[in-house]
């Protein structure tokens, strides 16, 4: 005897009561202010026919404050698992539709179920914000919803990648999920991002501030580092997300996806010897030798506009799928400081622990000097990129472009702080400084008991440079590895990601290290 | 209780000697107890002034057509002179620092409307170097 057709057309229209959200008046605005719906981010992430959702016929439990009786479709939450280049990842999607997308005890629970199945299958995490933040009406229910998702958060963080898409308004504490995610995208409009806005601000300190200036996607990209990622619209948001995946493994104990050539291509590339200013005072961008090094040009740079003297993003060399650090000379003459030294150590310790190996391209002239890089803590911030370039275990190869001067050279993964192998281009500089003001102390009598002064000290910087500004004297100490043509850096970059992807380097079992923070 | 024995002038003494220190309980503490230790009270530091405070007009907020130095260092040479049309993205400047020539690139297209420094002075983070009307 077959299934009752009753039955059959119940769930039918259970299923239509639930994807209509807020009703089609609502979903239809959307679409009209040209943006996607919850549903349509989900059917635009994945592959067609792969979302297994989570969690459909979900209602909220609240009886307060006229909540009882009301019909919220999926809590106003889309949860659920789909296919990415042929991989699952798990996802949720907040409904603006539905109450606004405030979050409430069973909106969050169903974020934590599919968290809670990330983990156990070992799968990636897509979270899409678009909420007014929390479901008042269920007080403290909301709020230790929060903590759940938090908390799940840092559980999932390092075990599988977590990437959040700010794709509406994100304010208050529900702004610290997605911080507590690995990589944050947010769409240029219709998307805000902060703690307090300019109304609270105001209130509580006087001070005035627009919405752009602290809650836009360009403030929290270029100006507090809080976004990786700026995307014109939804759509574009989604593929930075699954460009972003095509990279990375689905969980800390798989090797990211690469897609080794058959043979390694050693011919060299004599474009990459033009990129080379003779003047060693003369900048270049360091996008222009990335883009040489990895296949194809393509780069997927992170964190493009905040600290913008550093670069960092994810790369295929021959296939390798690699993370790459680099000075960059044409922004504040390639110096390190806070906010390029806080980007960077959390992109390597990212590489780390996803197994991603990490390539250092090095032209660091030093420290940034200043008031305000001092009082700002540059020396703990500084110590984020020597703890995590030496905590991490994943293949790491330094290329010492041109200058590589003191503390900021150690900060740079040299040999010492546990490089596999260190490459060096002819114009390669390894000082421990600069050969003028190394001369002025080391010959401070010499210089001033000189009839001269002035010549003598010349002289003596000459000498000075000439020992140290070239990669020969610390090759010759075993410090580097090898000095190589820049036209064969892609070649040797190759080969030495290959033999160094078997890498296995265990350290004694600790909770965790204590990363100056 | 340490028992001695004393000359003096010749004469002989048996002394009982008691040593404060080996008495359990007794006496003066022998030290005062250590201080918790803490960080010493920091000094509040003077706030140093921020560089906008500064009455020079080197050093003023900067707005819009503002161009500013990204980091401290000496202008080596300026590319446009007062009067003359600038494209967006073109080099106006060059500051070096750390060894390295910074360029400077015009933010937004205009005629150079003034000069804030001269080639050879010195350009703190963020202080205009010409404006662009």
């Amino acid at each position: 005897m077959p299934i009752s057709k009753a039955l059959l057309t119940t769930l039918e229209q259970k299923r239509r009561a639930a994807y209509a959200a807020g009703g089609e008046e609502k979903l239809a605005e959307r679409r009209k202010k040209g943006l996607l719906t919850a549903r349509d981010r989900l059917t635009a992430l994945f592959e067609a026919n792969t979302f297994m959702e989570w969690g459909l016929h979900a209602q909220h439990d609240c009886h307060n404050f006229g909540m009882e009786g009301k019909s919220m479709p999926g809590d106003g939450v889309i949860t659920g698992v789909g296919y990415v280049d042929g991989r699952p990842v798990a996802a949720f999607s907040q409904d603006f539709t539905v109450g606004g997308g405030a979050l409430g005890r069973i909106h969050s629970k169903k974020i934590c179920d599919i968290m809670d199945y990330a983990q156990k299958a070992g799968i990636p995490l897509i979270g899409i914000n678009d909420s007014g933040g929390a479901r008042i009406q269920e007080g403290d229910d909301s709020l230790s919803g929060y903590g759940q998702v938090f908390f799940r958060n840092v559980e999932l963080s390092g075990l599988v990648p977590q990437i959040s898409i700010i794709a509406g308004p994100c304010a208050g504490g529900a702004a610290y999920s997605p911080a507590l995610t690995d990589f944050l995208i947010m769409t240029r409009k219709n998307a805000n991002m902060f703690i307090c806005g300019p109304e609270v601000i105001k209130a509580a300190t006087g001070q005035t501030a627009t919405m752009e200036e602290i809650g836009s996607a360009s403030a929290n990209a270029s100006v507090s580092g809080n976004v990786h990622f700026i995307a014109e619209d939804d759509t574009q948001a989604l593929q930075i997300a699954r460009r972003l995946l095509s990279f990375l493994p689905p969980n800390n104990v798989v090797d990211p996806p690469h897609r080794p050539t058959p043979a390694v291509d050693m011919s060299p590339d004599p474009a990459i010897n033009d990129l080379i200013p003779s003047d060693p005072k003369a900048p270049f961008d360091v996008h222009d030798i990335i883009a040489r090094l990895v296949d194809g040009g393509d780069f997927l740079e992170v964190h493009r506009d905040f600290a913008r003297n550093i670069v960092v993003g994810f790369g295929r060399v021959q296939g390798i799928a690699a993370g790459f650090v680099a000075n960059n000379p044409a922004q504040k003459a390639g110096t390190l400081d806070i906010d390029s030294s806080d980007k960077a150590a959390r992109f390597i310790r990212f590489c780390n622990v996803f197994n991603l190996p990490i390539v250092t391209l090095v032209d660091v002239p030093g420290f940034l000097p200043g008031v305000a890089q001092e009082r700002g803590g540059i020396i703990r911030h500084g110590a984020k990129m020597l703890f995590a370039y030496a905590a991490s275990t994943v293949p790491k190869l330094t290329f010492i472009l041109r200058k590589a001067y003191g503390g900021a050279y150690l900060a740079m993964c040299s040999r010492d702080m546990g490089a596999d192998a260190v490459y060096a281009w002819p114009t390669a500089e390894i000082a421990v400084m600069g050969a003028e003001g190394a001369v002025k102390i080391l010959f401070k009598r010499e210089i001033s008991s000189a009839s001269d002064p002035k010549a003598k000290e010349k002289e003596l910087a000459a000498e000075y440079r000439e020992k140290f500004a070239s990669p020969y004297e610390a090759a010759s100490k075993g410090m580097i590895t090898d000095v190589i043509e820049p036209a064969q850096t892609r070649a040797i970059l190759s080969m030495a990601l290959r033999n160094t992807l078997s890498k296995r380097e265990t350290r004694p079992p600790k909770k965790h290290g204590n990363i100056p923070l | 209780m340490k028992r001695l024995k004393v000359t003096v002038d010749g004469k002989a003494y048996d002394v009982n000697v008691e040593v404060i220190d080996e008495i359990p309980g007794a006496g003066a503490p022998i030290s005062a107890p250590p201080a918790p230790v803490a960080s010493v009270p920091a000094a509040a530091p003077a706030p140093i002034a921020a560089p906008v405070a500064a009455a020079a007009p080197k050093t003023q907020a900067p707005g819009a057509g503002d161009v500013t130095s990204p980091l401290a260092g000496k202008l080596v040479s300026l590319e446009v002179t007062v009067g003359q049309d600038v494209q967006e993205g073109a080099r106006v400047a060059t500051v070096e620092a750390m060894k390295m020539n910074t360029y400077i690139y015009a933010p937004k297209a205009g005629k150079i409307a003034s000069v804030q420094v001269n080639p050879g002075e010195a350009v703190d983070e963020g202080s205009v170097i010409l404006r662009i009307a």
